[in-house]
């Protein structure tokens, strides 16, 4: 059978829905968290420290600033969209529904990406309000978020499969992804580091994920685009399959 | 096989030595112990059983919210495994709980429902505006699900399982929660159906409802049939189809004892 393209754009256009639906949770909290951001590493902090890597502090520290913000959004949607189809057994209509299991993951993940592409924007939009901006490779920036905020659905998913209550659905943000964002180098430049934490955190995927946006938007890079591209679509195959093979066994989704 | 005018007419539904199993090991658990059926086309079909019997179990491995242990499955001559995404398209199902979004309207559950199905915005829309008249949701359309009666909700379930104009509609216990009349309205709308040639399975708990709307009945316990014919073979025979259904029941006791 061919591809179910309205069926999956059912399924972003129903997060879209969800999302708006819960506008301050889903969009205005993320914005006043950058929006702090920026303004105490931008205003506060960011006029005491001297250019990092050539750029001022602010336009450094600000693709971080995004990516954070875009690696929740898409956690979130992803992970709290599934939890709540299974607790709810709403998973059942995409269960019953013409969707392949790839399909599938691609509807969820659509769905979260969105959200995050949402997130983005409105922080780009700050972002120039406070003269932190510069989009020196606007392909390459939508490319990065996407894949990144991709990768973090695909996370999303895993984690809903697996938690059975609501303090699991936060286990592997507090314990996994935010000490591996704050140790990837988002609000500093690796050339402040020790040799040591330097090789340790080229081992961190979330420093790749940083710079690969840095890249994009300031055209500075402390690390190979190649190996973080390389990371990025290994992570994207690699976790995408492991998804498919679970909903083809249907852990957790099928009794 | 069926045969009509020398041509081959597949049943609509054929289920073959289904097996479920929950769980493994020590908690395995058989719900559904190698039942086979053949539903033919525009079958008005009644599953009956006691609770925990497997109708549900039978249910969810058709329409594919439970992976079957062992057997096969076949709607309309499609495997329900090897072309899940075809046999899908081909059942609409009223689940017996309520899988939805609560905060989405009828309007919405059936619209998104439509889209999972892959039709079109225009048709869904034309679609959704003759179910909601249908099932009388026009002063309700626009409500959430978690406001609206228990009969109401009923009907917006019944609404999303016809969305896609389905071949087979599975029902499972549709009118829990409705009133007299809306039972009866709901009745009557789906003999039109099924005189439309729409084939439907139902489970219920109410035997007047199986004895006014199916033409053949198949009775359950433990994961096996224990009896299965038209519905005259059970209501001449006993009288009413309630008091066969007791009989029949309170024979499988013994048996397995």
């Amino acid at each position: 059978m061919s591809i179910n393209w309205i069926g999956l754009y059912t399924m972003v256009r129903r997060e879209v829905k969800r999302t708006l639906r819960v506008v301050v949770q889903t969009l205005v909290a993320p914005v006043i968290s950058a929006t702090l951001y920026i303004f105490i590493f931008g205003t506060v902090i960011g006029t005491q420290i001297s250019a990092v890597a050539g750029v001022p502090y602010i336009n450094f520290v600000f693709p971080g600033i995004l990516m954070l913000a875009v690696i929740n959004a898409s956690f979130s949607s992803a992970s709290s969209a599934l939890y709540f189809m299974r607790f709810t057994r709403g998973i059942e209509e995409i269960l019953i529904a013409p969707f392949s299991y790839l399909e599938m993951l691609f509807g969820l993940v659509g769905s979260a990406v969105m959200r995050a592409l949402m997130v983005s924007f409105l922080i780009l939009a700050v972002g120039v309000l406070f003269g932190a901006v510069s989009l020196l490779h606007p392909v390459l920036f939508v490319g990065y978020v996407a894949s990144i905020a991709a990768i973090f659905a695909i996370l999303g998913i895993i984690v809903a499969l697996w938690a059975e209550s609501f303090e699991q659905l936060q286990v592997m943000n507090t314990f996994v992804i935010t000490p591996l964002t704050y140790l990837g180098g988002i609000f500093y430049s690796i050339t402040f580091l020790p040799a040591v934490a330097v090789t340790l955190t080229k081992l961190n995927p979330f420093f790749y994920f940083a710079d690969g946006i840095r890249f994009s938007m300031i055209g500075v890079s402390e690390a190979s685009g190649l190996v973080g591209a390389g990371v990025i679509i290994t992570l994207l195959i690699g976790l995408g399959i492991l998804i498919v093979q679970l909903f083809k066994r249907g852990w957790k989704i099928r009794s | 096989m069926w045969y009509a005018s020398g041509m081959t007419v597949l049943p609509m539904l054929e289920i073959k030595e289904l097996v479920k199993i929950y769980g493994s090991g020590a908690n395995a658990k058989t719900a559904v112990a190698g039942i086979s059926l053949t539903i033919p086309r525009g079958s008005f079909f009644g599953l009956l059983g006691p609770n925990g019997a497997g109708k549900s179990t039978i249910i969810q491995c058709v329409t594919g919210i439970t992976q079957p242990t062992a057997g096969q499955i076949l709607v309309d001559g499609t495997d329900v495994v090897k072309e899940y995404k075809k046999a899908r398209t081909k059942v609409g199902l009223s689940p017996q709980e309520f899988n939805v979004d609560i905060f989405s309207t009828p309007v919405e559950l059936m619209d998104y429902m439509g889209g999972y199905y892959g039709i079109p915005k225009e048709q869904r829309q034309t679609k959704i505006e003759e179910l909601i008249a249908r099932f009388d949701l026009e002063a309700h359309r626009d409500l959430k699900f978690q406001k609206l009666s228990g009969g109401l909700k009923r009907r917006a379930m019944l609404g999303r399982a016809l969305i896609h104009t389905p071949d087979l509609l599975i029902l499972d216990e549709p009118t829990a929660g409705v009133d007299v009349e809306q039972r009866r309205d709901l009745w009557a709308y789906l003999k039109e159906l099924n005189e439309q040639g729409k084939t439907i399975i139902l489970t219920s708990h109410y035997l007047e409802e199986v004895q006014y709307l199916c033409k053949d009945i198949a009775i359950i316990t433990a994961g096996k049939i224990v009896a299965e014919g038209t519905k005259e073979d059970f209501v001449t025979k006993e009288g009413s189809l309630e008091t066969a259904y007791l009989k029949i029941i309170e024979a499988s006791k013994t048996k397995t004892v």
